[in-house]
């Protein structure tokens, strides 16, 4: 198995799941259960409840995480206390969620736990920093479906991503979203002297002119557009949202005179709502985006099993989404794999 | 009165909150939850032992006060005889060894100020293999029965595997006996510790205390505030009297606070004197400074002596309420009465009056504010307003705004013994640059 090799090279992993029930937290476990300890301190949170038996939402079985002696791992008050493993408790984050205050352990004898960590970006990025006093060499969050975010580049250098049938029972529908995600991941990252000045920026849209300047656009975000008055693409090299890319700024960009001259540039892809549609038209009138921090995707996992029971054919949805993506993918639970 | 209600005084006191660097969530809760001191006994010890953190070089203990977490109901908890859980095992650890550095950093540093009691034994039953780190769980070394069952748990769990429905079982089993274990050791170690309860609370408490006296010492040295006499009776006095968060205001824009003195007794003040020219912020930083004095912080002025009083009272700004269905006049009236009540109470008060009856006509305006000096007489702790009117009465002490001069504006409070108001309306509306037609048209009227 080469992901595991390859996660080892990145001192942050985020797994992020594209819909509920498409096999995340199997993909966790089988990380974890292989991840060499002796090379690598690792700590594990998750942003949503994870590692319960059943499904909050569906009600069907899911598999609990299981970490291994020697692992850290952080989890709410209220977690902790069920934990079925032994555990040394090293700190008392300053994090709350509803379940009460983060706490992060070390596991002494492995077992199963409920993981639910902190869930904003911030405070996720505050605890990735936090466990460095442990001398961790690999933090691994847990994401949920609709929170791209804990994927940011500004939280987790690496990435695994699960799709499968609960996305979508439907291989080739699978197959087209499934690629526009990885496309929009794998979106190229700007090269440009005005890139160290656009990462400090913190709120807004700017625009960056051929001649390298810096221009506000005084617009607080991509959503107050309808109040500008002025074609904001004119002279402009670089258009750059921190916020959200929504259709609308995509749409402005594609419908403008310059989408040829002009490039799109947001943070990470995380920042990026917009349709398949409206980006396949604007890319078809020559319309770029980059991003300034980009994340590495290491692998895409499959579980062709969806909820209702609906069973896609495993091989045939590895090989098509393999061909469509360009990248290796696994269905973890079907092939046994070896390290 | 306790620090949190003080806060709602606007007078500048929030800011002085905001910007006190206390490490620990409970500092801010002991400081917020403190009451206004009012003998100058406590002040005097208060500010004694402020003194010798002042003098002394604090650092390392700040850095030790932020891992300083608040553990008061598990203390609680512990004392009321509860068996903990090992988050809150970990808490009294935690904070047995926080204590424990800091006692030594105080030791070394000989600061008397604030003493910690000893808590190595509470550390010794928590840590029974020594390592003195700050973690926790129930040790291996606690029991042998325990350890030999987590032995048994590690072989048969492996690293995870899917295991068959007898080992499963038999894990059940363990992982049972191993939380029943771990319970009644829990409980004697809860035990244990219960005759410590007091202690452990001394010492939160008491760093909870040190966080906040190195908090105010290093923001009397960072804006320059100094350490105020106090006295129960007597003359309140203020050289270089300044308001932080007007200064830090100020500061930003580019231009510079002027310090200014200012003296009382029991007789009343006006302070007359030009618009903009810092009448109102005098009052704010009277107010500031009284609370500053009796919550024990450092006082913003280069040096004063402060007559303690039972309240604070700041009249300033409209006190309009459409939902009571109060005008500003109403309001303003029914204020200034709340504080003449409280006067005739016999209670010691510092009032602070920005033009009073100011939204009314001139003329009754002025017989009201005569009137409030004449009822009130003589005020323990102070009573100080601010007017746009002549007032006539004696036994008012006045002060007067020097006021444009060249054009620019002098802050300097003068003694003055006239009541004739400064008129320079016109001219500093003038330097606003406001409309030439509506001056020219003002100063013809004005000459008619």
């Amino acid at each position: 198995m080469p992901f595991i090799k390859e996660i080892l090279k990145y001192d942050s992993l985020s797994i992020v799941g594209l819909e509920k029930n498409v096999g995340k937290t199997e993909c966790l476990n089988y990380i974890l259960y292989r991840l060499p300890l002796h090379q690598k301190k690792v700590a594990v949170t998750s942003i949503g409840i994870d590692g319960e038996n059943k499904d909050q939402v569906t009600s069907t079985k899911k598999p609990e995480i299981f970490l291994r002696e020697g692992m850290y791992f952080s989890t709410a008050e209220a977690h902790y206390k069920e934990r079925r493993l032994v555990s040394e408790l090293v700190e008392i984050t300053d994090e709350r969620s509803s379940l009460g205050r983060i706490v992060t352990a070390k596991v002494s004898v492995g077992g199963k736990a409920l993981i639910s960590g902190p869930s904003s970006g911030v405070s996720l990025r505050r605890w990735v920093a936090g466990v460095q006093k442990f001398g961790i060499g690999l933090t691994i969050i847990d994401g949920a479906i609709s929170r791209l975010s804990s994927a940011s580049p500004a939280i987790s250098k690496a990435m695994v991503l699960s799709t499968g049938a609960a996305f979508s029972s439907n291989i080739n529908t699978l197959v087209q979203k499934t690629k526009f995600v990885v496309e929009m991941i794998g979106l190229p990252k700007l090269e440009d002297d005005s890139r160290d000045t656009l990462c400090d920026i913190e709120s807004g849209v700017w625009g960056v002119d051929f001649e390298g300047n810096i221009i506000d656009f005084k617009l607080t975000s991509a959503l107050a557009l309808s109040s500008l008055k002025t074609d904001i693409t004119a002279g402009m090299k670089l258009i750059y949202t921190v916020g959200a890319l929504t259709d609308k700024l995509l749409n402005l960009v594609a419908d403008s005179r310059n989408v040829k001259e002009v490039t799109l540039v947001v943070k990470d892809f995380t920042k990026i709502f917009v349709g398949e549609q409206a980006y396949r038209i604007f890319c078809a009138r020559g319309g770029k985006i980059k991003v300034l921090q980009k994340s590495k995707l290491v692998a895409v996992c499959v579980n062709p099993t969806a909820p209702n029971g609906y069973v896609l054919d495993s091989d045939i949805l590895c090989e098509k989404l393999q061909d469509a993506l360009g990248l290796p993918v696994y269905d973890i639970v079907k092939n046994n794999y070896d390290i | 009165m306790t620090f949190k209600s003080a806060l709602d005084i606007d007078c500048g006191i929030r800011y002085m909150f905001e910007t006190l660097d206390i490490m620990s969530p409970c500092g801010r809760k002991m400081l917020l939850a403190s009451q206004m001191m009012q003998t100058k006994r406590e002040l005097d010890f208060h500010y004694r032992r402020l003194n010798e953190i002042y003098d002394k070089d604090c650092t390392q203990i700040a850095a030790k006060l932020m891992c300083l977490k608040d553990v008061q109901t598990t203390i609680g908890r512990l004392e009321a005889g509860v068996v903990l859980d090992d988050i809150e095992l970990f808490e009294i650890k935690y904070l047995s060894i926080v204590s424990g550095e800091v006692r030594e950093l105080l030791e070394q540093q000989r600061i008397v100020a604030v003493g910690l009691p000893e808590l190595d034994a509470v550390v010794q039953i928590l840590d029974p293999d020594s390592l003195n780190i700050p973690s926790f769980y129930v040790y291996d070394s606690y029991s042998d029965e325990l350890r030999n069952i987590r032995k048994q748990m590690r072989a048969l769990q492996g690293n995870g595997e899917e295991l068959p429905d007898e080992k499963r079982a038999e894990l059940a089993v363990l992982l049972q006996k191993n939380a029943d274990l771990e319970l009644e050791i829990r409980g004697d170690l809860s035990g244990r510790l219960q005759s410590y309860a007091s202690d452990l609370a001394l010492a939160l408490r008491n760093l909870s205390f040190l966080d906040i006296l190195i908090a105010k010492a290093a923001q009397m040295k960072k804006m320059g505030l100094c350490f105020p006499v106090v006295v129960e009776e007597g003359e309140t006095f203020y050289n270089g009297m300044f308001n932080p968060a007007v200064k830090a205001v100020l500061a930003e824009a580019g231009r510079e606070f002027h310090p200014v003195d200012i003296a009382f007794e029991r007789d009343p003040i006006t302070i007359i004197g030009a618009n903009m020219g810092g009448k109102s912020v005098v009052l704010k930083s009277l107010a500031l400074n009284q609370l500053l004095a009796q919550f024990g912080f450092g006082v913003a002025a280069h040096d004063c002596c402060v007559n303690l009083v039972d309240e604070v009272a700041l009249c300033i700004g409209d006190e309009q309420s459409i939902v009571k269905g109060v005008s500003s006049f109403a309001g303003e009236i029914m204020a200034i009465d709340a504080v003449i009540r409280k006067i005739r109470e016999g209670r010691s008060l510092l009032a602070l009056i920005d033009e009073p009856a100011r939204t009314t006509n001139p003329v009754e305006g002025t017989a009201l504010v005569e009137g409030l000096l004449d009822v009130i007489g003589q005020v323990r702790g102070g009573f100080v307003l601010t007017t746009h009117y002549n007032i006539l009465n004696d036994k008012v002490k006045r002060y007067r705004v020097k006021g444009l001069v060249n054009g620019v504006m002098d802050y300097t409070l003068q003694q003055t013994h006239c009541g004739e108001v400064p008129h320079e309306a016109i001219a500093i509306a003038e330097s606003l640059g406001i409309d030439p037609q509506w001056i020219e048209c003002t100063k013809k009227n004005l000459n008619n």
